[in-house]
């Protein structure tokens, strides 16, 4: 093992030495997240759209009381169909719509419709309980400080009396009758569906992960090349180490790398993004296998091919055309079902339909195991051809 | 002592391509050996094969009397190959390839550190082990080169043309290293085709053509396996005439003229038979002011077993 390690670490030198790897393993990646992320805005788990006249008291009172809730943040919306539009795409969790002089109605003791726009999940049901305590306990106060003003006007100003509380109280539940908050569920789009409950950077994260380790692994591939070119190879064979151990070197720091990349991935968008990568476990599992296959994928390109020039080349182009087709770019949910069934020739397909299963819709290990099953199959496969062509590359 | 590598019969053919037929040698401890031979003659091939690189088709090859095959690892620790063509990470410094190839010989890292200050003294880059290989010119990369197939102390160097496209300095540099090397009892093996490199460091040597040996011995048992004669030229105080017939009167000379004053002697064996023709030229009356001996050198022997010249 001193030998595969010895490999394995100057497999990872070699790639921490190379400026340009700075750029397109460090920082070419988070760009994408974060560019992702952006078109998916902030924040929007628990974002409730308001509709509401902006120079009314009362509205805004109604709007603060909200906003001061846990984990809800307000939107301000310029029409029920811009907010109704949000809520159906998922942007926004779900709506309130105050009607024009909402807060006038409050003081005359007039009925008022409130509007609530939401979806048939756990959340809108949620939010709706919300919105509808925040509505009364915003009304209640006043109707009975209205009745009171009003009462004591008429007697002057006599102490509150226990029938004339009994007559407030009356009051009041007639006025919280006459608010009424109507429920109004929108047609769910499916896509919005697949994504409801995503942060903002979840989906770009995973499926830049897939992305960027295996074309990392394989644009790496030309260091295998370089070590044959330089007579490395050669010479590791002429020392006292077997080909098995150089296979397993050379295979381990293709291995270490595209681990390398993944795990940077994880960590730097947790921490700096806060993104969900769902059960530890099975995303474990998923970048695992992943990454073997990335390895083994480079074993080939780096033994296939004779320049690293060409190893680069081919690398790029099949690391990005995987990705693409296996929804590492656009979500595999926009594919038509043709392309969407081709998609299943790349581990990417498989491993953002793992990522998926884990993070939106809280599965866990046991959930992707057919998503497993195939990547371990792609990993199986590649490391079969990749060691049998390398072992050949190798005593060329 | 026995022999540190004995080969025999070695065989390989790439296609219609017979690149090795038929090699054989032994070198003993503290022996440097060469094989000359122009570019594509089959050293390279050889050494594959001898240091387990390659399967000979036919053929044994034993390192310290163990059998060499691409799976005997005991008998590769044993071997120390420094390739003709360099073999380093250039993107790692002097000292990280010597790390890197010392750990694959198993070395501790300890052995690895204290040996890597050790060889990066002898090969001259003490002072720029931590520059990485890349930055080196030609010649302190070949030293590096060297310097790895060092490193683990092995008891059989074999140098594959390591003075190609280096500097006159660095070259010489090589070339004594080689022979404080051999000093030491280290046994190597040296391909070159560079005639006078086998020459100077070369105890025997094989010509190499072709994939066969067409000739092996010391320097003077292979320049005398050609029949080529000696020129003697005398350059004569006295009568030159005199002294060019009782030149011509030796047995061992085949002709003697005399020219102004000299006198120009064909003969077999120049440096056994000068004594006679001083000899004969103070019998007549004459001295001898100047002599000037040309013999044939191993480049004249490849012409003359081959038919072509060494770098063609």
């Amino acid at each position: 093992m001193v030998k595969v390690w010895a490999i394995v670490r100057v497999e990872l030198t070699r790639l921490l030495r190379d400026r340009s790897n700075l750029f397109f393993v460090f920082l070419f990646p988070l760009l994408l997240i974060v560019f992702i992320g952006a078109q998916f805005g902030s924040d929007f788990s628990t974002r409730l759209g308001v509709v509401a006249d902006a120079g009314d008291a009362e509205a805004a009172s109604l709007i603060a009381a909200l906003d001061d809730l846990e984990g809800i943040t307000t939107v301000a919306f310029d029409s029920r169909e811009e907010l109704a539009d949000e809520v159906d795409r998922g942007r926004i969790s779900a709506g309130v719509v105050l009607p024009d002089g909402y807060g006038d109605a409050l003081r005359a003791v007039e009925p008022v419709e409130v509007v609530f726009l939401g979806r048939p999940d756990a959340t809108s049901a949620s939010l709706q309980a919300l919105v509808g305590a925040a509505l009364a306990e915003q009304v209640l106060p006043g109707a009975a400080a209205t009745l009171l003003v009003s009462g004591r006007a008429a007697v002057g100003a006599p102490p509150v009396e226990a029938a004339e509380l009994r007559e407030v109280a009356l009051a009041v539940e007639d006025q919280a009758s006459r608010i009424e908050v109507s429920a109004t569920t929108l047609g769910v789009d499916e896509l919005a569906e697949e994504f409801a409950g995503l942060g903002q950077f979840d989906i770009g994260a995973s499926s830049q992960l897939f992305l960027f380790t295996f074309l990392t692994s394989l644009t790496g591939a030309g260091a295998l090349i370089q070590t044959r070119q330089y007579g490395v190879a050669t010479r590791m064979l002429s020392t006292p180490t077997s080909t098995f151990s150089v296979l397993l070197g050379t295979g381990g720091g293709r291995l270490a790398i595209a681990l390398f990349q993944a795990v940077y991935i994880v960590v730097i968008s947790t921490v700096a993004f806060g993104v969900n990568w769902g059960d530890p476990l099975g995303a474990t599992a998923v970048i695992l296998l992943f990454a073997v296959g990335a390895a083994a994928a480079a074993m080939v390109v780096g033994s296939v091919f004779s320049t690293d020039s060409q190893a680069a080349g081919a690398g790029i182009g099949i690391g990005l055309g995987a990705a693409a087709l296996g929804g590492s770019m656009v979500p595999i949910e926009l594919y038509p079902e043709t392309v969407a069934q081709v998609a299943r020739i790349t581990p990417h397909f498989w491993a953002n339909e793992a990522m998926a299963e884990l993070v939106r819709r809280d599965g866990t290990i046991v959930d992707i195991l057919p998503q497993l099953a195939a990547l371990g199959g792609f990993a199986v496969a590649l490391v079969a051809l990749g060691s049998w062509t390398l072992s050949r590359a190798l005593v060329r | 002592m026995g022999a540190v590598l004995r080969c025999s019969g070695l065989r390989k053919a790439f296609g219609d391509i017979q690149a090795v037929d038929d090699v054989g040698f032994e070198i003993a401890p503290g022996e440097t050996y060469g094989l000359l031979g122009p570019n594509g003659a089959g050293k390279t091939t050889s050494i594959s094969m001898i240091a387990g690189l390659l399967h000979p088709d036919a053929g044994e090859i034993e390192v310290l009397g163990t059998r060499m095959t691409p799976r005997a690892l005991d008998a590769k620790a044993a071997v120390g190959l420094v390739p003709q063509d360099l073999a380093i990470y250039p993107d790692l410094t002097a000292r990280e390839n010597l790390h890197f190839f010392g750990r694959l010989q198993h070395m501790s890292r300890h052995d690895v550190r204290a040996r890597s200050d050790e060889i990066l003294e002898v090969i001259g880059l003490r002072e720029r082990s931590d520059d990485r290989a890349g930055e080196f010119s030609g010649g302190m990369k070949r030293r590096l080169n060297i310097g790895i197939g060092l490193l683990h102390q092995p008891r059989l160097l074999i140098l594959d043309e390591p003075t190609v496209g280096v500097d006159p300095q660095s070259r010489n540099a090589i070339l004594e290293s080689v022979e404080a090397l051999a000093v030491e009892g280290l046994a190597v093996l040296y391909t070159t085709h560079y005639m006078e490199e086998a020459e100077r460091l070369c105890r025997r040597i094989a010509i190499v053509d072709q994939g066969r040996i067409v000739a092996e011995g010391t320097r003077r048992e292979l320049i005398d396996t050609i029949s080529e004669q000696d020129i003697v030229r005398l350059k004569v105080a006295g009568d030159v005439h005199a002294a060019a017939v009782a030149c011509d009167a030796l047995p061992s000379v085949s002709s003697a003229d005399a020219e102004d004053d000299e006198v120009v002697c064909l003969l077999d064996q120049a440096a056994s038979s000068l004594p006679a023709l001083l000899a004969a030229v103070s019998s007549v009356d004459a001295s001898v002011v100047g002599v000037e001996v040309r013999e044939p050198d191993l480049e004249d022997v490849f012409l003359y077993l081959t038919g072509r010249a060494l770098r063609d």
